[in-house]
């Protein structure tokens, strides 16, 4: 060894007059302000204008109107007694169907389960719109692909209506809900010990009763933890509802916000104050899943511990067949039909020599779907790369640094997911249409911050879990072998964090392509992205562009999908 | 100036309330192997830390070649990346995504050696450990002596003339930790190069060490060569902390040729008085409640004489035998009703339930006030 034993700079003279920690601490108390800037002031936004009764226009005058209105106007209570019933219903079916499902691929023989299991994962990045469309193909009273057929292909309705309190169930489960459920149980319930279900087996009970009595009441906490969390979810559900709902006059909580918004004279106040209901109905049902989950411990999974398959016997073929239907129906409905109606001379109408390639021409061509081609991809890769920074910063603030004020950031970032993203939306339009942000209003970096903020509980939580998975010894021997903090955030950090930043920014660019409702009352026609596009073309009836949008979002979300697997990402509901 | 390469003067680290390393003094002399040893939570390792510059003291200052590194009283710290140490952590945080080359490397890289002449000196330290043939290899592939190694390799590439290691043998199993050991003393006896040692294995102390520090709640009990910490404990702790002691209860009582007088006050024994020639008393007060301590490889076992108990003696009945070899293990009975594990020659012609004399010669025994 030759001797080498100058440290970089060198021992003397080195005086720290407390600088460095000052200017950390300067730089955190900066992001720390940033964060609770576009968190909080959204929220103070809408309960300020919940009290703010002039028109738009007019001087400002407060009063309880608004208030009132929450309380007293009927189409606000249909409103949101259709939310709940149609939240209700939804997780009825969907928990119910996900738990079974889920049992089945994570406890049992069934062959092919892998395969199932990775079709479930996938459909959760289906984008909502596409699978509505399609859904409008195969139901629609009149052309639905399967109404004719039941009714013999002749002129009338068929027995199905998807425009109906059961159709907007029947997306919702098909569409959203089952997927997600599935992907966040099937691992839960792999790490049970099975010398639980065998202990029941051995005492005499059946496979479905071990399932009912042993089972399901073991995975109870997570169960609930699940089904509160799509409730959550299924409140602030908005463009099913808004393509479904809307034409028949059913509205629920977060389509009525955006219709009372939309017409001649908004009434911000009572949109307002209808979004602080929801925003504390959203809370207390957080608050209400930490006390249940929080009460029981996760006591079934041990370290050691072994989880051999239920055998299902002649049940297997059934199961799987079964299995392979439900993945039709939730992947391959949406897939075939939004690609076929792009090749449909007329949108759902099944007539003789139905196929033409003039709507991808005409969409081709479409100078306005260009614009909004390119405003997805600029809007998705902002938001990607703006994710990827704030998102890996503020984990790595919350994780690694002695910051004071870091447990009020880690809070901060999660609130945003009791705002629901029409509110959201609303909440950052209220804050751009005052004089000081006035200059912001209706440009692409609204939507951004939108799109960041609705990002910012997900993307924090799986940096921080991956984050406190390194080691900080890994960290410290960089430094004590002579690495500066750059040195050691370039050479030792970055390439242990970068397979989750392509995580993050890959799910960032997915959820900003395919978002709806965070950005619904933000965007104007020159920075209007495809899904936007997409509600608008539907609403106006315009199906054939519609579904050409479709396919591209959802070819989109499937690659990219792909792509952040490759990476590592394998559900919401694993840490990865 | 002296020889100390590092000094601790008085260093403290507050946590909360907790004063985790409570003024702390200690001078470790050039080339030695200093180890500081404790159980968990003792604040051994976070003196450690604050040596390498990892935490920040809160009172106090180390020095580090005669020159201040950590003095908060005069806003004086030296981050880690330039105090030029070596360090080996406990979980060895060898880099996952690098090969063995990229981690040993690496400290010399970041001193600007570059090419060739950087792979050839990561070669020759590895050739140390007998690991040059691994040179390429990633990081994940390393067993877990493998994995010491490198971090061995990696701390000491640069010649640092402080190295630190941090538990580095708590995570391989008994057989590679005893021949890690040797090869960690030859090591460090061919480098020449000063060794601050942090573990909670007494043996590991005695047998790597040349001077040990034994730490407690914060605070330092004592500092010595192994063989005056075992022989001379300053403390209960430190008689406790190392190696085995049999610590019997009773009372001071006359003495004679300067040796301390203590009587037994349990048991069939009352009344029998032993005679020690250390003790760690303030004043010799008649009386007074006190212990008298043993290692019990001291306690010389014979067959009970028929003449009755010869001087400095103690009647036992050896309850259980055990034959383990190369001798037996025997759990003998005191008269306070304890009992005690002793090691008995094979030759002895040995039985349960005999009963034995137990010698404690005076110069073995240590009184102890209460």
């Amino acid at each position: 060894m030759a001797s080498v034993n100058a440290a970089p700079g060198g021992l003397t003279g080195f005086i720290d007059r407390g600088r460095k920690i000052e200017l950390q601490f300067i730089l955190m108390t900066i992001l720390f302000a940033c964060v609770a800037f576009v968190v909080l002031t959204p929220m103070w936004q809408i309960l300020t204008q919940s009290f703010q009764v002039s028109k738009p226009g007019e001087a400002a005058r407060w009063g309880f109107e608004g208030w009132k209105a929450v309380f007293t106007e009927t189409s606000l209570q249909k409103a949101a007694w259709n939310t709940v019933t149609l939240s209700v219903t939804r997780q009825l079916f969907a928990l119910t169907g996900a738990i079974f499902i889920a049992w089945l691929l994570a406890r049992t023989d069934v062959p092919g389960r892998k395969i199932f299991e990775f079709v479930f994962w996938l459909a959760f990045f289906l984008p909502a719109l596409t699978i509505t469309l399609s859904w409008i193909l195969v139901l629609d009273p009149q052309f639905g692909l399967l109404n004719q057929l039941l009714r013999g292909f002749k002129d009338g309705n068929g027995p199905f209506n998807i425009y109906s309190f059961a159709g907007i169930v029947w997306v919702h489960v098909m569409g959203t809900s089952l997927a997600v459920q599935v992907m966040i149980l099937t691992p839960a319930f792999r790490n049970m010990n099975s010398a639980f279900e065998e202990a029941s087996r051995i005492s005499g009970a059946s496979t479905m009763g071990t399932m009912v009595r042993i089972f399901i009441p073991l995975m109870m906490p997570v169960i609930v933890a699940v089904l509160m969390l799509s409730f959550l979810r299924s409140l602030e559900a908005f463009e099913i509802e808004q393509i479904l709902g809307t034409p028949i006059g059913l509205y629920v909580f977060s389509t009525w916000i955006y219709d009372t918004l939309y017409q001649h004279i908004p009434r911000y106040d009572a949109v307002s104050a209808l979004a602080i209901v929801m925003i504390l109905l959203c809370t207390g049902l957080i608050f209400l899943q930490r006390r249940v989950v929080g009460k029981r411990q996760y006591t079934t999974v041990t370290g050691q511990f072994v989880s051999n398959p239920i055998r299902l016997g002649k049940w297997r073929i059934p199961t799987a067949v079964f299995l392979g239907f439900m993945c039709i129906i939730i992947v391959g409905v949406p897939m075939v039909f939004s690609v076929m109606g792009t090749f449909m001379k007329l949108f759902g109408f099944f007539i003789q020599d139905p196929w033409t390639l003039k709507q991808w021409e005409t969409a081709l061509k479409d100078r306005l779907l260009a614009r909004a081609v390119g405003n997805t991809i600029v809007l998705a890769v902002s938001t990607a790369i703006v994710a990827i920074a704030v998102h890996s910063l503020i984990a790595y603030v919350i994780v690694r640094t002695r910051y004071v004020a870091r447990s009020a950031l880690d809070f901060l970032t999660w609130m945003p997911f009791t705002i629901p993203g029409i509110i959201l939306s609303l909440g950052l339009l209220t804050m751009f249409l005052q004089p000081q942000f006035r200059p912001l209003y209706g440009t692409m970096p609204t939507l951004v911050i939108a799109l960041v903020i609705s990002g910012m509980p997900f993307a924090v939580q799986i940096m921080k879990s991956n984050l406190m998975q390194i080691s900080k010894d890994l960290e410290e021997a960089s430094f004590v072998s002579g690495g500066n903090w750059f040195h050691t955030y370039r050479r030792v950090v970055l390439p242990l964090i970068s397979p989750t930043l392509v995580v993050i920014g890959v799910i960032s660019f997915i959820s900003s392509a395919r978002n709806i409702s965070q950005v619904a009352l933000l965007s104007n026609t020159s920075i209007r992205p495809m899904s936007i596009m997409q509600l608008d073309y539907i609403a106006e009836g315009k199906y054939e562009v519609a579904a050409v949008i479709a396919t591209i979002l959802l070819f989109m979300s499937v690659i990219l999908a792909l792509v952040a697997r490759v990476f590592g990402f394998r559900g919401v509901g694993s840490n990865q | 100036m002296d020889d100390y390469i590092l000094q601790l003067e008085g260093v403290t680290k507050i946590y909360g309330k907790a004063r985790a390393v409570d003024s702390s003094s200690l001078q470790i002399k050039r080339g030695e192997v200093f180890t500081l040893l404790g159980p968990s939570g003792c604040g051994k390792t976070t003196t450690l830390r604050m040596v390498a510059g990892l935490e920040r003291l809160d009172e106090g200052r180390v020095l580090y070649k005669g020159i201040p590194v950590a003095d908060p009283a005069n806003r004086i710290f030296v981050p880690p990346h330039k105090r030029n140490m070596g360090m080996v952590f406990q979980s060895y945080a060898i880099w996952p995504h690098m090969t063995v080359m990229e981690n040993v490397g690496y400290p010399l890289r970041l001193r600007g050696v570059g090419g060739s002449q950087l792979r050839d000196q990561v070669a020759k330290v590895l050739e140390l450990v007998g690991m040059s043939a691994m040179i390429d290899r990633p990081a994940p592939m390393l067993s877990g002596g493998q994995q010491q190694r490198v971090a061995i390799c990696r701390a000491i590439i640069y010649e640092p003339e402080l190295l630190l290691l941090d538990e580095p043998f708590s995570n391989l199993d008994a057989k590679l930790r005893n021949q890690m050991r040797v090869e960690v003393k030859l090591l460090q006896r061919r480098l020449g190069i000063t060794v601050l040692f942090v573990t909670h294995d007494q043996i590991e102390a005695l047998t790597l060490s040349d001077r040990i520090a034994v730490m407690s709640e914060g605070h330092i009990e004592q500092v010595g060569s192994p063989s005056e910490m075992y022989d001379n404990p300053a403390t209960p702790f430190v008689r406790d902390f190392l190696g085995q002691t049999v610590v019997l209860k009773g009372k001071l009582s006359a003495g004679s040729d300067g040796r301390v007088g203590f009587a037994m006050t349990d048991g069939a024994s009352r009344g029998t008085v032993l005679y020690s020639k250390k003790h760690t008393l303030k004043e010799v007060t008649q009386d007074a409640d006190a212990f008298l301590s043993i290692r019990p490889e001291d306690i010389q076992v014979l067959p009970m004489a028929e003449g009755g108990l010869a001087e400095n003696s103690l009647p036992g009945k050896i309850e259980a035998l055990l034959f383990v070899g190369d001798r037996y293990e025997a759990r003998v009975l005191l008269p306070d009703g304890a009992s005690i594990l002793l090691h008995l020659s094979r030759t002895g012609g040995w039985k349960e339930d005999q009963p034995v004399q137990l010698a404690l010669p005076p110069e073995r025994t240590h009184v102890w006030p209460a």
